[in-house]
């Protein structure tokens, strides 16, 4: 039996559970026109959980420690995600709740089974956290398909929208198929090692022949590749991020995003690097082609959502070269700073999409003309967001990029032409982004009326904005906390 | 002769070529759904027989096999939902007429 | 492999066995059919409609139910037979495990997605 200790230190997992059934019961009370009552109720709580989550933050200082046999780690890396989960997910929640509203307002309906929609949120937060901090295959495969699948209905949201169903069943068949051959992967390595641990993996690994554990990793990497959107299992995001509801958009992009990197660091960092296979090459060249297809594809696109999918995946390829640096003395806290940043500008980005599209019912850049003239302070927070996404201080954008190429060259040199690659991407991706900035600013608006800001969804905003920024002038803190939580390793 | 782990492996690995052989080629989302889920149970094959051959002091792989089972069972599920609400609004499913967006 | 010639000759047989009858069938035999012999059931009850007939949509939406509440046995049945090796901490999971699917089944039944009509 484990000690009963354990379960001290999965408050938070056992909270946010708690309250997604909880979520399920208010849903059941509340009246079809009070449905933002469960939106408020999950915000509450996963405010809560931020405080468990804190009692944990001394974990930092115990790499390597884990609960229930091995199969769950609690250490400083699985708790900054912990973090990381419960703020996107607040903000998604935050953000949905006046997008339907608005979006309710403008077709003069309201949205049905709003309750369940908090509710699967908080489910999929449950499943980011639980993601984190796997530390055997069988837990890692149960989180990443509890994700998967509470995402799947998540981005199929709109019953009545044919783009949304699209969105959901595409979503679907792609997760669904790279998830059975990671299963599949994870069955060659539990046969290869004897042992679904990360860490009693870790000591076996290196007696397994080389090629073997090539095949199992290739496998592997489909499914990881998939959550984090990474060339070639990127075909789904454009796609899904321009039918689902832009919240979930914004959700896909952040919150599965860093989670998946943070599997397959794990997996990665904890169970392949002790075999002395040359991952690092393989991961590079993928960073380095995902950076390429994301921008280059990104330049052609009228649609915001479309623009900013493609901008995902090319980010997914900067993030990787955290990962490729992940030896290094920086790389594993340059992936953290990263990711966190990461959140803030995409979450804003996404909040004020689904804000012109409440209003406007439209999604292309075109339609952003004048935006300096109809809403200043939208305009202004959505010019800060592309300048941090492109990476130009004093934003958030350009100490994450400048963080995470600094760890690849102290890593190796060898790793130099990756860096180049991704400051060659930097300047391709200026091209797209600014011009956003220059439909807002520069163009006269079809119509001059002034967009109307609904006060909780620019609340979201704000903190989205403020943090680009902060952690843009003062990262310390977020320095230090990264490289305390980068050790994943006793 | 014996049966042994390769013949196994060897069944497992035709298993998963077909299911990936199905994905590839089918149009009906459904069938695409049941190729899906001969990758899965491929995986399956090999967890237990692993287990059998490889690590037989513990039960690891005979429980992730129970846990693939049952998010096989969850995938049906949500797919089948997914299907129905397609079928609905666009009255196919066929993926290579489900096609509202391009790029 | 010797060990599993018997078994490959058996094979062997009753593919040929089966082969030979249907084949000397087909040779020799007449074929004289009529309106009875094509019937489904030649001496039986006359069979209601088409075999082939539309399922409504509903029973699909039960069967998904089934299949989420159905396929939660496969824990159940490692656990009834580790119960006492398992004591009641095992106990205490399994109702806890429960009790979620139970939140679950609650939710369904109040959303009326179990309702026929």
């Amino acid at each position: 039996m484990p000690p009963a200790s354990d379960l001290a230190l999965l408050v938070p997992e056992l909270w946010l559970a708690a309250l997604g059934l909880v979520l399920l019961g208010v849903d059941l009370f509340v009246g079809e026109q009070n449905k933002r009552t469960v939106g408020w109720v999950a915000v509450g709580g996963l405010l809560l959980a931020l405080v468990p989550t804190w009692g944990l933050a001394g974990a930092v200082h115990r790499p390597g420690t884990t609960v229930f046999f091995g199969s769950y780690a609690v250490d400083g890396f699985a708790v900054f995600f912990k973090f990381l989960a419960i703020i996107a997910t607040t903000l998604v929640i935050l953000a949905s709740m006046d997008y339907f509203r608005a979006s309710g307002d403008r077709q003069g309906s309201t949205q049905r089974f709003e309750g369940e929609f908090y509710t699967l949120l908080v489910f999929t937060g449950l499943g980011l956290v639980l993601m984190a901090a796997s530390a055997d295959l069988i837990l890692v495969a149960l989180s990443i398909e509890f994700v998967s699948l509470t995402s799947y209905v998540l981005a199929a949201y709109l019953k009545g929208n044919p783009k949304s169903n699209e969105a959901g069943l595409k979503y679907f068949l792609f997760g669904a198929a790279a998830s059975a051959v990671m299963f599949y992967g994870f069955s060659l390595l539990y046969g290869l090692t004897g042992s679904t641990s990360l860490y009693v993996i870790a000591e076996k690994v290196a007696t397994v022949p080389a090629p073997a554990l090539t095949v199992s990793l290739a496998l592997m990497l489909a499914g990881f590749g998939f959550k984090i959107s990474m060339v070639p299992f990127h075909q789904w995001t454009p796609d899904v991020y321009e039918g689902a509801p832009t919240p979930v958009a914004a959700f896909l992009s952040v919150g599965s995003k860093a989670a998946g990197f943070a599997v397959l660091l794990r997996v990665v960092a904890v169970a392949i690097a002790p075999s002395g296979l040359d991952y690092v090459t393989l991961i590079a060249g993928l960073s380095a082609v995902s950076m390429f297809v994301g921008n280059l594809l990104a330049l052609p696109q009228r649609n915001i959502k479309r623009m900013l999918a493609y901008s995902s995946i090319s980010h997914a390829g900067f993030i990787l070269i955290g990962v490729a640096a992940f030896g290094g003395a920086f790389g594993n806290t340059g992936l953290l700073i990263y990711l966190f940043a990461y959140m803030f500008f995409t979450l804003g980005a996404f909040f004020i999409a689904a804000l012109i599209e409440a209003r406007l019912g439209s999604d292309d850049i075109p339609d952003y003309a004048g935006l300096s003239q109809r809403a200043p302070g939208l305009a202004f927070l959505m010019a800060l967001f592309m300048l941090s996404l492109t990476g130009i201080p004093p934003t958030a954008g350009f100490f994450a990029k400048f963080y995470i190429f600094a760890a690849a060259i102290e890593r190796s040199p060898a790793l130099l032409w990756l860096v180049a690659v991704g400051v060659v991407n930097s300047v391709i991706s200026l091209y797209y982004y600014v011009n956003v900035i220059r439909t807002m600013y520069l163009l006269p608006p079809q119509d001059p009326a002034r967009i109307q800001e609904p006060a909780v969804l620019r609340t979201a905003l704000w903190v989205t904005g403020a943090a680009t920024l902060l952690l843009g002038l003062y990262p310390q803190p977020l320095i230090t906390f990264a490289r305390a939580a980068a050790l994943l390793l006793p | 002769m014996q049966v042994g782990l390769n013949h196994y492996l060897a069944v497992s690995a035709l298993l998963f070529g077909l299911g990936l052989y199905g994905i590839l080629t089918r149009r009906n989302a459904v069938a695409i759904l049941m190729g899906i889920e001969l990758m899965l149970n491929a995986a399956n094959i090999n967890l237990v027989a692993f287990n059998r051959y490889v690590a037989p002091g513990a039960l690891a792989g005979h429980v992730f096999a129970l846990i693939i089972i049952t998010l096989a069972a969850c995938e049906a599920a949500v797919g089948l939902a997914l299907v129905l609400a397609v079928y609905r609004n666009l009255e196919t499913i066929h993926v290579d007429e489900i096609n509202v967006m391009k790029w | 492999m010797t060990a599993y010639l018997p078994i490959f000759i058996h094979l062997l047989l009753a593919v040929l066995l089966t082969a030979a009858l249907l084949g000397a069938h087909a040779l020799l035999g007449g074929r004289r059919p009529t309106v009875a012999k094509d019937e489904p059931y030649e001496s039986g009850v006359w069979p209601i409609g088409s075999a082939r007939e539309r399922i409504p949509i509903r029973y699909y939406l039960i069967a998904m139910l089934f299949i989420l509440f159905d396929i939660e046995a496969v824990f159940l049945y490692p656990w009834a037979v580790a119960f006492r090796d398992l004591g009641v901490v095992g106990l205490v999971e399994m109702l806890v495990f429960l009790g979620v699917l139970f939140v679950g089944f609650v939710y369904a039944w109040q959303r009326r997605a179990l309702e026929w009509e």
